[in-house]
């Protein structure tokens, strides 16, 4: 049981960061940007290549980090500020255009074979009948304190109020003075860095490779819709949740529909699970589990 | 050399009838579909299967064609109530749902190794003919559907489409039943994708899960974008482009000497680098659609 408590939160802690910034960067410029997830595989490439230049791991982590978040800006600022004069379908595919660059890039650059990470072994900690190794443990405490963080300066500062009231209404955010352009440039940065550091911590224990981008695409898109694009916290709630159903969905003996001892669904389809969630949330619930507005269709 | 041309144009035919059935759906009803590629999946499993079962190739194309439909009215039916940003997330979730389930349906679909020897159309003639011959009809095809397409476009159904496109409300205001406008559009567009899908599994003797991957999606997008949304020549002009950029790329391998890991990243860089450039500078594509103005 614990074991599968801990299987929930490492997959939730991969998905979180990323989702977070998808969501976040949703609510100013409101389009979904598909190159989001390669934002995170070039963060993992960085981390390794920098790494292996001899940077030590957490050095290296931060400055990828930090090219992440300046690339992610100037992405920004040179492509998708104009493409969006032309609306959010042509944003839109224009990210789906950045998005093969990278792909090509880190493709042309580093080659198709995944680079795994050479961290030191280590016995894994076992708390009563789950096991966690040290990497483990760092990774999901860092999401967790970067999301507290988070929390705690999307509802408790001048800057948070001033990103929440950009998301919820643009032009009487114009109006009551705040600088739109410069909160969207920060906001940018954040995102960017915040997916360099999920790619990277999930590239720890499964190497940087070239489908890390796309293998994260619909299960980061499923958390954020689930949670409500534009609403951040709630895009790490959705990523909850779906690593909670994949989790479930792996784990559990569906034996006893089928009258057989042992019947557990074929590992292939746990990237169908999400997929699923995100059609039944699109049905049901499209703009999100926690949205109160009351629209008109 | 006059081999690999042949090649070339035939699947930049193929591809052709896959561009036209988007821009049906996307250029003239502003619909962002980006699961376009399960069409073409399904028209090439169904060609497979029903072959194998010992059935003839005109109900495989058949068959695709009729299960494309089926999907894309299911697939119109959910963006009933959603923006047109998730409904595009939505499709892509649906295609790439549709490969992972021809992944692992080995008894259906052969899995991962797909289904190999679907006879090719023209075995009984001669070597440099039959491509020839196949090549014939896949332009033949692509005419067809392109005069027609451009027909339906010109005449009222593409004048409610684009008016859906443009002025939405509008479009209800007059009376035109919106729903049922998405429907048959994304019906229609399924339609001439399967078609396509179907002539690929018969020209390469071969479906399988590799001709569903969202890259493809995007290669089709890449070049109805290029060439110019919402206008058949445009459309044409595009795919011939891409194809054109695509095939280079083995010739500057060879020439220059690099690996074949260089070799496919700077395909899809090529790609991605005329798309965005073409996004950043033309955004209308190459021949841009041409609107009947009413002079005042």
């Amino acid at each position: 049981m614990l074991q599968f408590l801990v299987d929930t939160a490492l997959r939730a802690s991969d998905l979180a960061l990323i989702a977070l910034g998808l969501s976040m960067v949703y609510g100013l410029v409101k389009f979904p940007n598909i190159a989001h997830v390669q934002y995170a595989m070039l963060g993992a490439y960085l981390t390794f290549f920098l790494r292996a230049a001899g940077v030590p791991l957490v050095g290296a982590i931060l400055l990828s980090c930090a090219v992440t978040g300046l690339f992610t800006l100037a992405m920004h600022l040179l492509v998708f500020r104009r493409l969006l004069r032309s609306g959010p379908a042509i944003a839109m595919i224009g990210s789906l255009a950045v998005a093969m660059l990278i792909v090509a890039a880190l493709q042309g650059v580093a080659g198709s074979f995944p680079r795994m990470f050479d961290l030191p072994l280590s016995a894994p900690h076992e708390f009563a009948d789950a096991r966690i190794t040290t990497t483990q443990l760092l990774t999901v405490g860092t999401t967790g304190l970067l999301l507290v963080g988070f929390s705690l300066l999307l509802f408790f500062t001048r800057a948070g109020r001033a990103m929440r009231a950009l998301a919820s209404n643009r032009a009487l955010a114009d109006a009551s003075g705040l600088n739109a352009e410069r909160i969207t440039r920060v906001v940018n940065f954040g995102s960017g860095a915040v997916a360099g550091l999920g790619g990277s911590m999930l590239a720890l224990s499964t190497g940087a490779h070239l489908n890390l981008g796309h293998d994260l695409l619909l299960p980061v898109f499923a958390a954020a819709i689930l949670g409500g694009l534009g609403n951040p916290l709630g895009a790490v709630a959705g990523g909850l949740l779906i690593a909670l159903t994949e989790t479930v969905v792996t784990n559990l003996n569906f034996g006893f529909l089928f009258g057989k001892p042992v019947a557990f669904l074929p590992v292939a389809y746990i990237g169908a699970a999400s997929f699923l969630i995100l059609l039944l949330a699109l049905l049901f619930k499209p703009y999100g589990l926690f949205d109160r507005q009351v629209r008109r269709v | 050399m006059s081999d690999f041309l042949i090649s070339s144009f035939t699947i930049a035919g193929i591809y052709a009838l896959m561009a036209l059935g988007l821009n049906l759906q996307a250029g003239w009803s502003g619909l962002l579909n980006f699961g376009h590629i399960a069409f073409a999946g399904l028209g090439a499993y169904a060609t497979g299967i029903v072959i194998q079962a010992g059935g003839s190739g005109w109900t495989g194309a058949l068959v695709g064609v009729g299960l494309a439909m089926a999907l894309g009215w299911a697939v119109a039916r959910l963006g009933r109530q959603l923006g047109s940003d998730y409904w595009g997330i939505a499709t892509l979730a649906i295609a790439e749902i549709l490969r992972t389930v021809a992944t692992n349906e080995g008894w259906l679909t052969g899995g991962a190794q797909g289904i190999s020897a679907i006879p090719s159309l023209f075995d009984g003639l001669p070597r440099p003919w039959n491509a020839v011959a196949f090549l014939a009809l896949v332009l033949a095809v692509v005419a067809v559907a392109a005069l027609a397409l451009r027909r339906v476009a010109n005449g009222r159904f593409g004048r409610a489409l684009r008016l859906m496109r443009e002025e939405p409300q509008l479009a209800a205001c007059m009376g035109y039943d919106l729903k049922s406008l998405k429907t048959r559009a994304i019906m229609a567009g399924a339609a001439v994708t399967a078609l396509a899908g179907s002539l690929y599994a018969h020209y390469m003797s071969f479906a399988g899960p590799d001709y569903m991957v969202a890259s493809e999606t995007f290669l089709i997008w890449t070049m109805v974008m290029i060439g110019g949304l919402g206008n058949t020549a445009g459309v044409l002009v595009g795919v011939l482009l891409v194809q054109a950029a695509y095939s280079a790329v083995p010739f500057a391998k060879d020439f220059f000497g690099f690996g074949s890991d260089l070799a496919g990243a700077l395909r899809l860089g090529l790609i991605g680098l005329i798309l965005l450039a073409c996004l950043l500078w033309r955004s209308e594509g190459l021949i841009p659609e041409k609107l009947r103005k009413i002079p005042a």
